[in-house]
């Protein structure tokens, strides 16, 4: 079994003039295609006049990842992280990283968006109302 | 025998050890087409809108095709129409990319309905947006219409929005058969084990070692394009064996929908016996790995994956270790196995029995008469029967899934109550 936090970050998109961006961290042990156990999971929201950039979405997730009682690789998408190499996004974060492979991986970090996703979604209509 | 010249754009500060790797299937697939090649070109920078690479490439490339003959021109890279265009008026050869070849190759190999309709859906979903270039690209001089205001694009594309509509909906009942069909087999007692990998990791090597069956084997890419069922006995248990068609990298979407109602097979199956060509170097293993587990992530529902390292016999203990060890992340349940000299095939059979759908196990009562004899026999045929004892009655100890285990109860308490 392997440890991972899987991380999404939704709502990258601006949206009445700003962008609500909700980043989700779902600390979980899993196998290569399974997920074993969700241990913890943490939601932040985040408030931007400017589209995110690699440094701010590392923020995001160190933020987001530091309300976990937990330690394991950070998992994403390449795209959330704008494609650019591993390595490059690996020295930026103080543990470990890397984007998703397995579809362990892949599983957690659905996990991961659905939860980001519904979160945001709650927020937009708290503020409605 | 034709003559194709390959050409690659890498992106700038990619890796040099992938392109490489990119090219070189991109040659096996030239080959697997019945392609000579005679050249091949790289040039490292980013796409062109006129020729995908730079103009003086492309006049080299030109050069290249009038000295040595070329019949055509494959790309690695995705060109759209007007790419394609450009560069045959340039070239004065017929040009074509990745996805067209692997195409070309289905097309060329397809034998049932179900696979040329298949490669018909695929082609013309492929054709689809380009459907208004292509028109206006060979109508440039033609103005249609009442003073030219008329137009072809529309027609053409609504012609192949037609097609596609009644490819689908025949694919539909045909895949309704085979779900029928594929339920039917599970209700029989069968469980669906299916042979999933890239392409020319071996699937169909083992599959025949798997049930001394003889497919065609070759060392080529995409060998398999139509699904084979066999019936594999595994420890008394009854397995039906699927052999499948190999993934591939970068495979766009648009096919993956065309030949879903093969991918189907791997989906619904109860284990999924993901096979790699362990005599590859580690990274290699690994990013073929990642396509496998990007096709199937999203699909697949509970099966049990058992990664098979084929090919063992081509390497070291050590290496394999190596392997084995390196890719634990990515390999689910790793058994080594060379399908060619059957070395691990027991234990494969051994890990197989392991993943299959649990059955349960339970001693039943029949009446020793016709009814009981023909439930017996009926048993026999859908259950893993440890041990029978004819005597008064029948008393039956037996494996089998909970559905059939409760058909036999009936009978039995029937027959119970009335004594």
């Amino acid at each position: 079994m392997f440890d991972i936090i899987a991380v999404d970050i939704s709502g990258r998109h601006k949206e009445n003039g700003q962008y609500l961006m909700v980043c989700a961290a779902v600390a979980a042990s899993i196998t290569a295609h399974h997920v074993e156990k969700v241990n913890q999971i943490n939601i932040r929201s985040f408030r931007s006049k400017n589209a995110p950039d690699v440094p701010m979405v590392v923020k995001m997730i160190e933020d987001t990842i530091s309300g976990l009682d937990f330690t394991g690789t950070i998992v994403t998408e390449a795209g959330d992280m704008y494609n650019k190499p591993q390595w490059l996004i690996n020295s930026m974060f103080q543990g470990k990283f890397k984007y998703q492979e397995s579809l362990g991986e892949r599983r957690c970090i659905e996990i991961a968006h659905h939860v980001s996703l519904s979160s945001r979604k709650l927020l937009l209509k708290e503020q409605n109302v | 025998m034709k003559n194709a010249i390959l050409v690659k754009r890498n992106d700038p500060r990619s890796d040099g050890e992938s392109n490489d790797r990119q090219l070189l299937e991109l040659k096996h697939l030239a080959d697997s087409a019945g392609y000579n090649v005679i050249a091949e070109m790289t040039q490292t920078r980013h796409p062109g809108r006129k020729y995908q690479v730079g103009r003086g490439k492309v006049d080299e490339l030109a050069e290249l095709v009038q000295e040595n003959n070329a019949d055509k021109i494959i790309f690695y890279n995705q060109l759209s129409t007007t790419q394609i265009y450009n560069i045959s008026e340039t070239c004065s050869c017929q040009v074509m990319d990745k996805f067209q070849l692997i195409l070309e190759i289905f097309a060329t190999r397809a034998t049932t309905a179900r696979s040329k309709l298949q490669v018909e859906l695929a082609r013309l979903e492929y054709e689809l947006p380009k459907a208004k270039t292509i028109v206006s690209l060979l109508k440039k001089e033609e103005r249609p219409g009442f003073m030219g205001l008329g137009g072809y694009e529309d027609s053409y594309e609504r012609d192949i929005k037609g097609r596609i509509s009644r490819i689908k909906k025949e694919l539909k009942s045909m895949e309704k058969d085979s779900v029928s069909l594929r339920e039917h087999r599970q209700s029989m007692g069968f469980s669906l084990v299916t042979l999933a990998g890239y392409t020319n990791a071996g699937k169909s090597t083992l599959f025949n070692a798997l049930v001394e069956e003889n497919t065609t084997v070759k060392d080529m890419l995409f060998t398999t394009l139509v699904p084979t069922t066999r019936f594999l006995k595994v420890m008394g248990r009854d397995v039906l064996l699927t052999d499948t068609v190999g993934f591939i990298e970068d495979l766009p979407h648009w096919m993956v929908d065309a030949f879903r109602s093969t991918l189907n097979e791997i989906f619904l199956a109860d284990i999924v016996l993901l096979t790699v060509d362990s005599s590859e170097p580690l990274e290699s293993i690994r990013n073929k790995l990642l396509v496998c587990h990007e096709t199937m992530w999203d699909e697949l529902l509970d099966a049990a994956i058992v990664t098979v390292f084929n090919k063992a016999d081509k390497i070291t203990a050590e290496e394999l270790y190596e392997r084995i060890s390196g890719l634990g992340y990515l390999a689910p349940n790793p058994v080594a196995v060379s399908a060619k000299t059957a070395f691990g095939l027991d234990m494969l059979k051994d890990e197989l029995r392991k993943h299959l759908p649990k059955w349960e196990r339970t001693s039943i009562v029949l009446p020793m008469n016709e009814e009981g004899m023909s439930m017996v026999s009926w048993l026999f045929d859908r259950a893993v029967v440890h041990n029978i004892v004819y005597s008064e009655n029948i008393e039956i100890d037996l494996e089998a899934m909970d559905r059939i285990i409760n058909k036999a109860l009936i009978l039995s308490s029937k027959y119970l109550d009335d004594n």
